[in-house]
Protein backbone atom coordinates (compact mmCIF):
# COMPACT_ATOMS: atom_id res chain seq x y z
CA UNK A 1 0.00 0.00 0.00
CA UNK A 2 1.93 2.58 1.25
CA UNK A 3 5.85 2.45 -0.61
CA UNK A 4 7.71 5.28 1.62
CA UNK A 5 7.77 8.51 4.06
CA UNK A 6 9.82 11.22 3.48
CA UNK A 7 9.86 13.51 6.32
CA UNK A 8 11.35 16.80 6.42
CA UNK A 9 11.12 19.32 9.54
CA UNK A 10 8.97 17.29 11.35
CA UNK A 11 8.88 17.14 14.93
CA UNK A 12 11.97 15.02 15.72
CA UNK A 13 12.33 13.99 11.67
CA UNK A 14 14.14 16.52 10.71
CA UNK A 15 15.27 14.66 7.13
CA UNK A 16 14.85 11.40 7.04
CA UNK A 17 12.70 8.72 4.71
CA UNK A 18 11.46 5.22 5.22
CA UNK A 19 10.82 2.62 2.55
CA UNK A 20 8.18 0.94 4.36
CA UNK A 21 7.18 -3.08 3.71
CA UNK A 22 4.28 -5.52 4.11
CA UNK A 23 5.23 -5.56 7.83
CA UNK A 24 7.32 -3.26 9.75
CA UNK A 25 8.59 -3.28 13.39
CA UNK A 26 9.62 -0.11 14.57
CA UNK A 27 12.52 -0.04 17.41
CA UNK A 28 14.61 2.70 19.23
CA UNK A 29 14.37 4.94 21.79
CA UNK A 30 11.13 7.00 23.48
CA UNK A 31 10.64 10.14 21.33
CA UNK A 32 12.65 9.22 18.79
CA UNK A 33 9.59 9.47 16.09
CA UNK A 34 8.25 6.24 16.40
CA UNK A 35 4.74 7.43 17.20
CA UNK A 36 5.69 9.97 14.81
CA UNK A 37 5.65 8.18 11.98
CA UNK A 38 2.70 6.55 12.62
CA UNK A 39 0.94 9.63 13.59
CA UNK A 40 1.95 10.95 9.66
CA UNK A 41 -0.31 8.20 8.60
CA UNK A 42 -2.99 9.11 10.59
CA UNK A 43 -2.92 12.31 9.15
CA UNK A 44 -2.67 11.37 6.25
CA UNK A 45 -5.69 8.86 6.34
CA UNK A 46 -7.68 11.83 7.62
CA UNK A 47 -6.85 14.64 5.52
CA UNK A 48 -7.58 12.17 2.13
CA UNK A 49 -11.15 12.31 3.28
CA UNK A 50 -11.21 15.79 2.57
CA UNK A 51 -11.05 18.06 -0.76
CA UNK A 52 -8.18 18.39 -1.85
CA UNK A 53 -5.84 21.51 -0.75
CA UNK A 54 -4.45 24.47 -2.69
CA UNK A 55 -0.90 23.18 -4.66
CA UNK A 56 0.49 26.57 -3.70
CA UNK A 57 -0.53 26.56 -0.21
CA UNK A 58 1.89 23.51 0.11
CA UNK A 59 4.82 25.10 -0.91
CA UNK A 60 3.97 28.30 0.40
CA UNK A 61 3.83 26.83 3.61
CA UNK A 62 7.57 25.80 3.39
CA UNK A 63 9.39 24.38 6.26
CA UNK A 64 8.08 20.99 7.36
CA UNK A 65 6.28 18.18 4.59
CA UNK A 66 6.13 14.94 4.76
CA UNK A 67 5.62 13.34 1.47
CA UNK A 68 4.28 9.40 0.97
CA UNK A 69 4.99 7.40 -2.37
CA UNK A 70 2.45 3.93 -2.87
CA UNK A 71 3.20 0.51 -4.27
CA UNK A 72 2.02 -0.66 -7.20
CA UNK A 73 -0.73 -0.32 -8.96
CA UNK A 74 -0.37 3.20 -7.64
CA UNK A 75 3.59 4.04 -8.65
CA UNK A 76 1.79 7.39 -10.30
CA UNK A 77 0.60 8.54 -6.88
CA UNK A 78 2.54 10.70 -4.56
CA UNK A 79 0.89 12.69 -1.44
CA UNK A 80 2.33 15.36 0.33
CA UNK A 81 1.57 16.55 3.32
CA UNK A 82 2.25 20.54 4.65
CA UNK A 83 2.77 21.56 7.56
CA UNK A 84 1.59 24.90 9.31
CA UNK A 85 4.65 24.49 11.58
CA UNK A 86 6.79 21.55 12.76
CA UNK A 87 3.72 19.95 14.81
CA UNK A 88 0.68 20.54 12.51
CA UNK A 89 0.19 19.62 9.27
CA UNK A 90 -3.23 19.97 7.86
CA UNK A 91 -2.75 20.67 3.58
CA UNK A 92 -2.44 17.64 1.61
CA UNK A 93 -1.32 18.17 -1.68
CA UNK A 94 -1.63 14.68 -4.11
CA UNK A 95 0.29 14.28 -7.72
CA UNK A 96 -1.75 11.67 -9.48
CA UNK A 97 -1.50 10.64 -13.06
CA UNK A 98 -5.19 10.31 -13.32
CA UNK A 99 -7.96 10.75 -10.53
CA UNK A 100 -8.77 7.24 -10.45
CA UNK A 101 -5.60 6.03 -9.13
CA UNK A 102 -5.79 9.31 -6.50
CA UNK A 103 -9.69 7.27 -5.37
CA UNK A 104 -8.26 3.89 -5.25
CA UNK A 105 -5.05 4.84 -3.33
CA UNK A 106 -8.08 6.75 -0.75
CA UNK A 107 -10.06 4.21 -0.29
CA UNK A 108 -7.37 1.80 0.92
CA UNK A 109 -6.29 5.02 3.24
CA UNK A 110 -9.72 5.09 4.18
CA UNK A 111 -9.38 1.65 6.10
CA UNK A 112 -5.81 2.37 7.68
CA UNK A 113 -6.18 1.75 11.45
CA UNK A 114 -4.06 2.81 14.22
CA UNK A 115 -4.11 1.33 18.04
CA UNK A 116 -2.97 1.87 21.67
CA UNK A 117 -4.53 -0.49 23.02
CA UNK A 118 -6.05 0.33 26.67
CA UNK A 119 -6.99 -2.45 28.89
CA UNK A 120 -9.44 -0.37 31.06
CA UNK A 121 -11.31 0.74 28.22
CA UNK A 122 -11.72 -2.66 26.53
CA UNK A 123 -12.86 -4.29 29.78
CA UNK A 124 -15.40 -1.94 29.30
CA UNK A 125 -19.09 -2.68 28.73
CA UNK A 126 -19.91 -1.65 24.95
CA UNK A 127 -23.14 -0.45 23.26
CA UNK A 128 -24.19 -3.40 20.96
CA UNK A 129 -24.37 -0.97 17.84
CA UNK A 130 -20.57 0.18 18.21
CA UNK A 131 -19.14 -3.36 17.35
CA UNK A 132 -18.75 -2.56 13.25
CA UNK A 133 -14.49 -1.74 13.74
CA UNK A 134 -12.41 -2.17 16.74
CA UNK A 135 -11.74 0.77 18.15
CA UNK A 136 -8.05 2.67 18.43
CA UNK A 137 -8.23 2.08 22.26
CA UNK A 138 -10.18 -0.71 21.75
CA UNK A 139 -12.80 0.27 23.82
CA UNK A 140 -15.77 -1.43 22.24
CA UNK A 141 -14.01 -5.14 22.00
CA UNK A 142 -16.88 -6.54 23.41
CA UNK A 143 -19.42 -5.14 20.71
CA UNK A 144 -17.06 -6.18 17.70
CA UNK A 145 -16.53 -10.06 18.91
CA UNK A 146 -20.63 -10.09 19.79
CA UNK A 147 -21.26 -8.67 15.68
CA UNK A 148 -19.11 -11.37 14.55
CA UNK A 149 -20.41 -13.62 16.51
CA UNK A 150 -23.78 -12.59 15.46
CA UNK A 151 -22.86 -12.01 11.27
CA UNK A 152 -19.44 -13.54 10.97
CA UNK A 153 -19.18 -16.68 13.02
CA UNK A 154 -16.37 -18.59 11.28
CA UNK A 155 -13.98 -15.80 12.36
CA UNK A 156 -15.36 -15.87 15.65
CA UNK A 157 -15.01 -19.75 15.98
CA UNK A 158 -11.08 -19.20 14.82
CA UNK A 159 -10.10 -16.13 17.32
CA UNK A 160 -11.65 -18.31 19.97
CA UNK A 161 -9.89 -21.06 18.78
CA UNK A 162 -6.53 -18.67 18.53
CA UNK A 163 -7.88 -17.58 21.64
CA UNK A 164 -7.85 -20.85 23.73
CA UNK A 165 -4.27 -22.21 21.68
CA UNK A 166 -2.74 -19.33 23.54
CA UNK A 167 -4.28 -18.72 26.95
CA UNK A 168 -5.46 -22.88 27.31
CA UNK A 169 -6.64 -21.74 30.67
CA UNK A 170 -9.45 -20.24 28.80
CA UNK A 171 -12.15 -23.00 27.32
CA UNK A 172 -14.65 -19.73 25.33
CA UNK A 173 -16.06 -16.37 25.42
CA UNK A 174 -18.89 -15.34 27.05
CA UNK A 175 -20.93 -11.91 25.47
CA UNK A 176 -24.14 -11.51 27.45
CA UNK A 177 -25.93 -8.40 26.62
CA UNK A 178 -27.80 -6.10 29.19
CA UNK A 179 -31.31 -5.04 28.68
CA UNK A 180 -29.86 -1.51 27.73
CA UNK A 181 -28.08 -3.54 24.77
CA UNK A 182 -24.52 -3.05 26.73
CA UNK A 183 -22.18 -6.31 25.80
CA UNK A 184 -19.75 -7.65 28.40
CA UNK A 185 -16.98 -9.80 27.98
CA UNK A 186 -16.58 -12.83 29.83
CA UNK A 187 -13.88 -16.05 29.11
CA UNK A 188 -15.43 -19.50 30.14
CA UNK A 189 -12.27 -21.25 32.51
CA UNK A 190 -12.20 -25.17 32.02
CA UNK A 191 -14.95 -26.47 34.77
CA UNK A 192 -15.82 -23.25 36.55
CA UNK A 193 -19.26 -22.78 36.92
CA UNK A 194 -19.50 -19.06 36.34
CA UNK A 195 -17.35 -16.97 33.41
CA UNK A 196 -14.17 -14.54 34.48
CA UNK A 197 -15.67 -11.23 33.28
CA UNK A 198 -13.91 -8.31 31.58
CA UNK A 199 -13.51 -6.59 35.41
CA UNK A 200 -11.12 -9.99 36.46
CA UNK A 201 -9.59 -10.35 33.43
CA UNK A 202 -5.98 -9.54 33.72
CA UNK A 203 -4.31 -7.16 31.45
CA UNK A 204 -2.54 -9.21 28.81
CA UNK A 205 -5.90 -10.91 28.11
CA UNK A 206 -7.50 -7.50 27.09
CA UNK A 207 -3.97 -7.13 24.71
CA UNK A 208 -3.95 -10.43 23.12
CA UNK A 209 -7.73 -10.16 22.56
CA UNK A 210 -6.65 -6.77 20.35
CA UNK A 211 -4.60 -8.57 18.60
CA UNK A 212 -6.81 -11.53 17.66
CA UNK A 213 -9.07 -9.52 16.82
CA UNK A 214 -6.76 -7.54 14.33
CA UNK A 215 -5.67 -10.93 12.91
CA UNK A 216 -8.75 -12.59 12.57
CA UNK A 217 -10.92 -9.49 10.79
CA UNK A 218 -13.09 -11.25 8.16
CA UNK A 219 -12.50 -7.35 6.66
CA UNK A 220 -9.21 -5.89 7.22
CA UNK A 221 -7.96 -2.43 6.57
CA UNK A 222 -5.57 -2.10 4.25
CA UNK A 223 -3.12 -0.32 6.81
CA UNK A 224 -2.78 -1.56 10.58
CA UNK A 225 -0.78 0.74 12.85
CA UNK A 226 -0.08 -0.83 16.52
CA UNK A 227 1.61 0.27 18.91
CA UNK A 228 3.61 -1.52 21.77
CA UNK A 229 2.74 -4.75 20.53
CA UNK A 230 4.49 -6.87 23.22
CA UNK A 231 3.04 -4.67 25.94
CA UNK A 232 1.49 -6.78 28.80
CA UNK A 233 2.29 -10.32 26.94
CA UNK A 234 4.89 -13.27 28.18
CA UNK A 235 8.17 -13.59 26.31
CA UNK A 236 7.26 -16.88 25.32
CA UNK A 237 3.90 -15.87 23.77
CA UNK A 238 5.46 -12.95 21.37
CA UNK A 239 6.09 -15.83 18.60
CA UNK A 240 2.34 -15.73 18.54
CA UNK A 241 2.02 -12.29 18.53
CA UNK A 242 4.32 -12.08 15.25
CA UNK A 243 2.73 -14.86 13.58
CA UNK A 244 -0.74 -13.01 14.34
CA UNK A 245 1.03 -10.19 12.93
CA UNK A 246 2.52 -12.15 9.93
CA UNK A 247 -1.03 -13.80 9.45
CA UNK A 248 -2.57 -9.77 7.84
CA UNK A 249 0.65 -8.95 6.45
CA UNK A 250 1.73 -12.17 4.81
CA UNK A 251 -2.06 -14.41 4.16
CA UNK A 252 -0.53 -17.14 1.64
CA UNK A 253 2.12 -18.23 4.52
CA UNK A 254 -1.10 -18.65 6.85
CA UNK A 255 -3.14 -20.49 4.38
CA UNK A 256 -5.18 -17.15 3.86
CA UNK A 257 -6.64 -16.16 0.88
CA UNK A 258 -7.53 -12.35 0.94
CA UNK A 259 -5.52 -8.91 0.26
CA UNK A 260 -2.10 -8.73 2.46
CA UNK A 261 -2.22 -5.96 4.91
CA UNK A 262 0.27 -3.45 5.99
CA UNK A 263 1.78 -3.37 9.22
CA UNK A 264 3.65 -0.78 11.21
CA UNK A 265 4.13 -1.83 14.71
CA UNK A 266 6.10 -0.26 17.80
CA UNK A 267 7.80 -2.41 20.46
CA UNK A 268 10.50 -2.20 22.97
CA UNK A 269 10.94 -5.72 23.60
CA UNK A 270 14.24 -7.04 22.84
CA UNK A 271 12.60 -10.96 22.95
CA UNK A 272 10.21 -9.62 20.38
CA UNK A 273 12.80 -8.34 18.06
CA UNK A 274 14.72 -11.82 18.29
CA UNK A 275 12.22 -13.40 16.53
CA UNK A 276 12.69 -11.19 13.40
CA UNK A 277 16.74 -12.61 12.85
CA UNK A 278 16.02 -14.13 9.71
CA UNK A 279 13.72 -11.34 8.42
CA UNK A 280 16.24 -8.45 9.58
CA UNK A 281 14.46 -6.37 6.55
CA UNK A 282 11.35 -5.85 8.65
CA UNK A 283 12.94 -3.58 11.13
CA UNK A 284 13.01 -0.67 11.53
CA UNK A 285 15.65 1.67 13.87
CA UNK A 286 14.67 5.00 14.59
CA UNK A 287 18.36 6.79 15.64
CA UNK A 288 18.18 10.02 17.66
CA UNK A 289 20.91 12.10 17.78
CA UNK A 290 20.13 15.42 20.04
CA UNK A 291 16.65 16.62 19.10
CA UNK A 292 17.12 14.99 15.10
CA UNK A 293 16.20 11.21 14.58
CA UNK A 294 16.53 9.33 11.23
CA UNK A 295 15.03 6.01 10.39
CA UNK A 296 17.59 2.68 8.99
CA UNK A 297 16.57 -0.28 8.17
CA UNK A 298 18.60 -3.01 9.93
CA UNK A 299 19.21 -5.16 6.53
CA UNK A 300 20.99 -2.32 5.23
CA UNK A 301 23.82 -2.53 7.77
CA UNK A 302 26.75 -3.53 5.85
CA UNK A 303 28.19 -5.65 8.77
CA UNK A 304 24.58 -7.60 9.31
CA UNK A 305 25.49 -10.93 9.04
CA UNK A 306 28.96 -10.73 10.76
CA UNK A 307 26.60 -9.36 13.72
CA UNK A 308 24.11 -12.12 13.82
CA UNK A 309 27.03 -14.71 14.00
CA UNK A 310 27.62 -13.08 17.31
CA UNK A 311 24.65 -12.92 19.23
CA UNK A 312 20.74 -12.39 19.45
CA UNK A 313 19.25 -8.93 17.82
CA UNK A 314 17.58 -8.57 21.03
CA UNK A 315 20.96 -8.40 23.16
CA UNK A 316 22.75 -6.36 20.63
CA UNK A 317 19.97 -3.89 20.14
CA UNK A 318 19.91 -3.61 23.87
CA UNK A 319 23.67 -2.97 24.19
CA UNK A 320 23.56 -0.21 21.52
CA UNK A 321 25.48 -1.82 18.87
CA UNK A 322 22.60 -1.18 16.84
CA UNK A 323 21.33 1.87 17.95
CA UNK A 324 18.08 2.41 18.81
CA UNK A 325 18.80 3.39 22.35
CA UNK A 326 18.23 6.31 25.00
CA UNK A 327 21.26 8.86 24.78
CA UNK A 328 22.54 9.42 28.12
CA UNK A 329 23.80 12.22 29.93
CA UNK B 1 13.91 -41.78 33.77
CA UNK B 2 12.67 -38.16 34.16
CA UNK B 3 14.02 -36.11 31.16
CA UNK B 4 14.15 -32.44 30.92
CA UNK B 5 14.75 -30.73 27.44
CA UNK B 6 16.07 -27.31 26.79
CA UNK B 7 15.55 -26.21 23.57
CA UNK B 8 15.55 -22.98 21.60
CA UNK B 9 11.93 -23.45 20.66
CA UNK B 10 8.30 -25.01 21.39
CA UNK B 11 8.93 -27.04 17.71
CA UNK B 12 12.59 -28.20 18.45
CA UNK B 13 11.29 -29.60 21.37
CA UNK B 14 8.36 -31.19 19.99
CA UNK B 15 10.95 -33.06 17.77
CA UNK B 16 13.61 -33.80 20.62
CA UNK B 17 10.55 -35.55 22.36
CA UNK B 18 9.93 -37.59 19.23
CA UNK B 19 13.52 -38.44 18.46
CA UNK B 20 14.35 -39.38 22.28
CA UNK B 21 11.39 -41.54 22.75
CA UNK B 22 12.57 -43.42 19.51
CA UNK B 23 15.56 -43.77 20.95
CA UNK B 24 14.59 -45.25 24.53
CA UNK B 25 11.81 -46.81 22.58
CA UNK B 26 9.51 -45.62 24.99
CA UNK B 27 7.91 -42.70 26.54
CA UNK B 28 10.10 -41.19 29.38
CA UNK B 29 8.70 -38.73 32.25
CA UNK B 30 9.22 -35.29 31.13
CA UNK B 31 9.41 -32.65 33.22
CA UNK B 32 6.40 -30.23 33.25
CA UNK B 33 8.40 -26.96 32.59
CA UNK B 34 9.78 -26.90 29.08
CA UNK B 35 13.06 -24.98 29.62
CA UNK B 36 13.76 -22.47 26.35
CA UNK B 37 16.80 -20.39 25.14
CA UNK B 38 16.63 -17.65 22.80
CA UNK B 39 19.05 -19.06 20.28
CA UNK B 40 22.67 -19.29 20.60
CA UNK B 41 24.48 -18.17 22.64
CA UNK B 42 21.46 -17.33 25.03
CA UNK B 43 21.73 -21.31 25.04
CA UNK B 44 25.15 -21.38 27.08
CA UNK B 45 24.19 -18.66 29.04
CA UNK B 46 21.42 -20.27 30.66
CA UNK B 47 22.44 -23.11 30.71
CA UNK B 48 24.72 -23.63 34.06
CA UNK B 49 21.37 -21.87 35.54
CA UNK B 50 18.99 -25.21 34.27
CA UNK B 51 21.61 -27.42 35.10
CA UNK B 52 22.31 -25.99 38.70
CA UNK B 53 18.32 -25.87 38.96
CA UNK B 54 17.88 -29.54 38.13
CA UNK B 55 20.44 -30.93 40.12
CA UNK B 56 19.48 -29.28 43.52
CA UNK B 57 15.75 -28.23 43.08
CA UNK B 58 14.05 -31.36 40.98
CA UNK B 59 14.46 -35.11 40.70
CA UNK B 60 14.91 -35.02 36.68
CA UNK B 61 18.27 -37.73 36.24
CA UNK B 62 18.82 -36.16 32.45
CA UNK B 63 18.88 -33.01 30.16
CA UNK B 64 18.36 -33.09 26.65
CA UNK B 65 19.94 -29.84 24.90
CA UNK B 66 20.51 -29.29 21.48
CA UNK B 67 21.97 -26.27 19.47
CA UNK B 68 21.98 -25.22 15.73
CA UNK B 69 25.72 -24.76 14.31
CA UNK B 70 24.86 -22.38 12.58
CA UNK B 71 28.37 -20.86 10.68
CA UNK B 72 30.38 -22.31 13.75
CA UNK B 73 32.83 -24.94 12.93
CA UNK B 74 31.33 -28.67 13.14
CA UNK B 75 32.30 -31.17 15.59
CA UNK B 76 34.84 -33.34 14.63
CA UNK B 77 35.86 -36.64 16.05
CA UNK B 78 39.16 -34.74 16.80
CA UNK B 79 37.89 -32.92 19.47
CA UNK B 80 36.48 -35.66 21.54
CA UNK B 81 40.89 -36.13 22.28
CA UNK B 82 41.21 -36.19 26.25
CA UNK B 83 41.58 -32.49 27.51
CA UNK B 84 41.06 -31.31 23.79
CA UNK B 85 38.22 -28.31 23.38
CA UNK B 86 37.32 -26.24 20.43
CA UNK B 87 36.58 -22.61 21.44
CA UNK B 88 34.41 -22.40 18.53
CA UNK B 89 32.86 -25.56 18.32
CA UNK B 90 29.20 -25.53 19.74
CA UNK B 91 29.56 -29.42 21.26
CA UNK B 92 32.51 -28.63 22.65
CA UNK B 93 30.85 -25.64 24.39
CA UNK B 94 28.03 -27.09 25.71
CA UNK B 95 29.92 -30.09 27.19
CA UNK B 96 32.60 -27.50 28.40
CA UNK B 97 29.04 -26.27 30.59
CA UNK B 98 27.84 -29.00 31.51
CA UNK B 99 31.25 -30.78 33.11
CA UNK B 100 32.59 -26.98 34.57
CA UNK B 101 28.99 -26.24 36.09
CA UNK B 102 28.53 -30.02 37.47
CA UNK B 103 31.97 -30.52 38.77
CA UNK B 104 31.19 -29.53 42.08
CA UNK B 105 28.03 -29.86 42.75
CA UNK B 106 27.70 -32.48 46.21
CA UNK B 107 24.98 -35.75 44.71
CA UNK B 108 21.39 -34.88 44.98
CA UNK B 109 18.18 -36.55 44.54
CA UNK B 110 19.89 -39.79 44.41
CA UNK B 111 22.58 -39.25 41.35
CA UNK B 112 25.51 -37.61 41.42
CA UNK B 113 24.95 -35.26 38.41
CA UNK B 114 22.07 -34.95 35.68
CA UNK B 115 23.36 -37.01 33.26
CA UNK B 116 24.02 -34.65 29.52
CA UNK B 117 22.92 -35.47 26.35
CA UNK B 118 23.72 -32.88 24.41
CA UNK B 119 23.21 -32.35 20.18
CA UNK B 120 24.42 -30.43 17.42
CA UNK B 121 22.26 -29.39 14.25
CA UNK B 122 24.28 -29.07 11.52
CA UNK B 123 23.79 -26.50 10.34
CA UNK B 124 19.91 -26.22 11.60
CA UNK B 125 17.57 -28.66 13.20
CA UNK B 126 15.84 -28.66 9.95
CA UNK B 127 18.65 -30.42 8.51
CA UNK B 128 17.64 -33.61 10.50
CA UNK B 129 13.63 -33.30 9.28
CA UNK B 130 14.92 -33.33 5.62
CA UNK B 131 17.08 -36.49 6.88
CA UNK B 132 16.43 -38.94 4.00
CA UNK B 133 14.09 -37.00 2.04
CA UNK B 134 16.82 -35.03 0.57
CA UNK B 135 20.04 -37.11 0.41
CA UNK B 136 22.48 -34.10 -0.46
CA UNK B 137 21.44 -32.64 2.89
CA UNK B 138 23.63 -33.97 5.42
CA UNK B 139 26.67 -33.48 8.19
CA UNK B 140 29.08 -34.02 5.57
CA UNK B 141 27.77 -31.72 2.53
CA UNK B 142 28.12 -29.07 4.62
CA UNK B 143 31.41 -29.98 6.16
CA UNK B 144 32.68 -30.11 2.72
CA UNK B 145 30.77 -26.81 1.82
CA UNK B 146 32.20 -24.74 4.57
CA UNK B 147 35.70 -26.10 3.63
CA UNK B 148 35.09 -25.18 -0.01
CA UNK B 149 33.56 -21.72 0.83
CA UNK B 150 30.43 -22.80 -1.22
CA UNK B 151 27.86 -23.89 1.34
CA UNK B 152 25.13 -26.11 0.10
CA UNK B 153 21.80 -24.77 0.99
CA UNK B 154 21.52 -21.76 3.63
CA UNK B 155 19.54 -22.45 6.69
CA UNK B 156 16.52 -20.36 5.25
CA UNK B 157 16.63 -22.82 2.24
CA UNK B 158 16.14 -25.64 4.62
CA UNK B 159 13.09 -24.08 6.53
CA UNK B 160 11.78 -23.21 3.62
CA UNK B 161 11.85 -27.05 1.87
CA UNK B 162 10.69 -28.57 5.56
CA UNK B 163 7.94 -25.56 6.24
CA UNK B 164 6.87 -24.59 2.50
CA UNK B 165 7.03 -21.37 3.82
CA UNK B 166 9.55 -18.45 4.86
CA UNK B 167 7.36 -17.78 7.42
CA UNK B 168 5.54 -20.79 9.41
CA UNK B 169 3.16 -20.27 12.18
CA UNK B 170 3.94 -22.16 15.28
CA UNK B 171 1.68 -24.27 14.87
CA UNK B 172 2.63 -25.46 11.44
CA UNK B 173 6.20 -25.87 12.06
CA UNK B 174 5.50 -27.83 14.95
CA UNK B 175 3.06 -30.01 12.99
CA UNK B 176 6.05 -29.98 9.80
CA UNK B 177 8.44 -30.66 12.32
CA UNK B 178 7.06 -33.70 14.32
CA UNK B 179 5.90 -35.35 10.87
CA UNK B 180 9.03 -35.04 10.02
CA UNK B 181 10.74 -36.62 13.25
CA UNK B 182 8.06 -39.18 13.35
CA UNK B 183 9.07 -39.98 10.31
CA UNK B 184 12.59 -40.88 12.01
CA UNK B 185 11.27 -42.29 15.53
CA UNK B 186 11.03 -45.91 14.18
CA UNK B 187 14.52 -46.17 12.75
CA UNK B 188 17.06 -43.80 13.93
CA UNK B 189 19.97 -45.37 11.87
CA UNK B 190 19.98 -42.77 8.68
CA UNK B 191 19.98 -39.75 11.13
CA UNK B 192 22.57 -41.03 13.14
CA UNK B 193 24.65 -42.18 10.17
CA UNK B 194 24.27 -38.54 8.31
CA UNK B 195 24.58 -36.32 11.21
CA UNK B 196 27.07 -37.28 13.85
CA UNK B 197 25.59 -34.26 15.66
CA UNK B 198 22.52 -36.29 16.63
CA UNK B 199 25.06 -39.68 16.91
CA UNK B 200 26.69 -37.74 19.60
CA UNK B 201 23.39 -37.25 21.25
CA UNK B 202 22.62 -40.84 20.76
CA UNK B 203 25.38 -41.78 22.84
CA UNK B 204 24.52 -39.35 25.39
CA UNK B 205 21.46 -41.16 26.28
CA UNK B 206 23.18 -44.75 26.37
CA UNK B 207 25.22 -43.58 28.98
CA UNK B 208 24.39 -44.74 32.25
CA UNK B 209 22.64 -42.64 34.80
CA UNK B 210 25.36 -41.11 37.37
CA UNK B 211 23.92 -42.65 40.26
CA UNK B 212 25.16 -42.52 43.64
CA UNK B 213 26.20 -46.39 44.07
Amino acid sequence: MIASVAFRNFKALRNTSLRLSPFNLVIGANGSGKTSLIQALQQLRALAKLPLGDPAAVTRVGGSEISFAFDAPHLGVTARLGCVDDVVCDLLQVDSVNRAEWEDVKAGLATMRSYVFDHVAMAAPAPRASGARLAGDGSNLAAVLARWQRETPAAFDRLQTELTRWLPEFTGIVLPEDAGGLVRLGLKIGDAEGPVMADNLSQGVFYVLGILVLSFDPAPPAVVCIEEIDRGIHPRMLREVRDALYRLSYPAAMGETRAPVQVIATTHSPYLLDLFREHPEEIVITQKHGHESRFERLADRADLAELLREGSLGDMWFSGILGGVPEES
Amino acid sequence: MKIAFLSESPADEAVLRVLVEGALKEKPTVASAGYRARGWPNVLQVLPAVIRHLHFNTDVDTLVVTGDSDDSPVHTEAHDAPQYYHPHCRMCQLRATFRQTSKRFPAAHGRLRVRRVVGVAVPALEAWLLCGVEDSVNEAAWVEGQARGILPYTRAELKLRVYRTERPSLPHEIACAVREAERHRRDLRRLEYDFPGFAALLRDLREPIPKIS
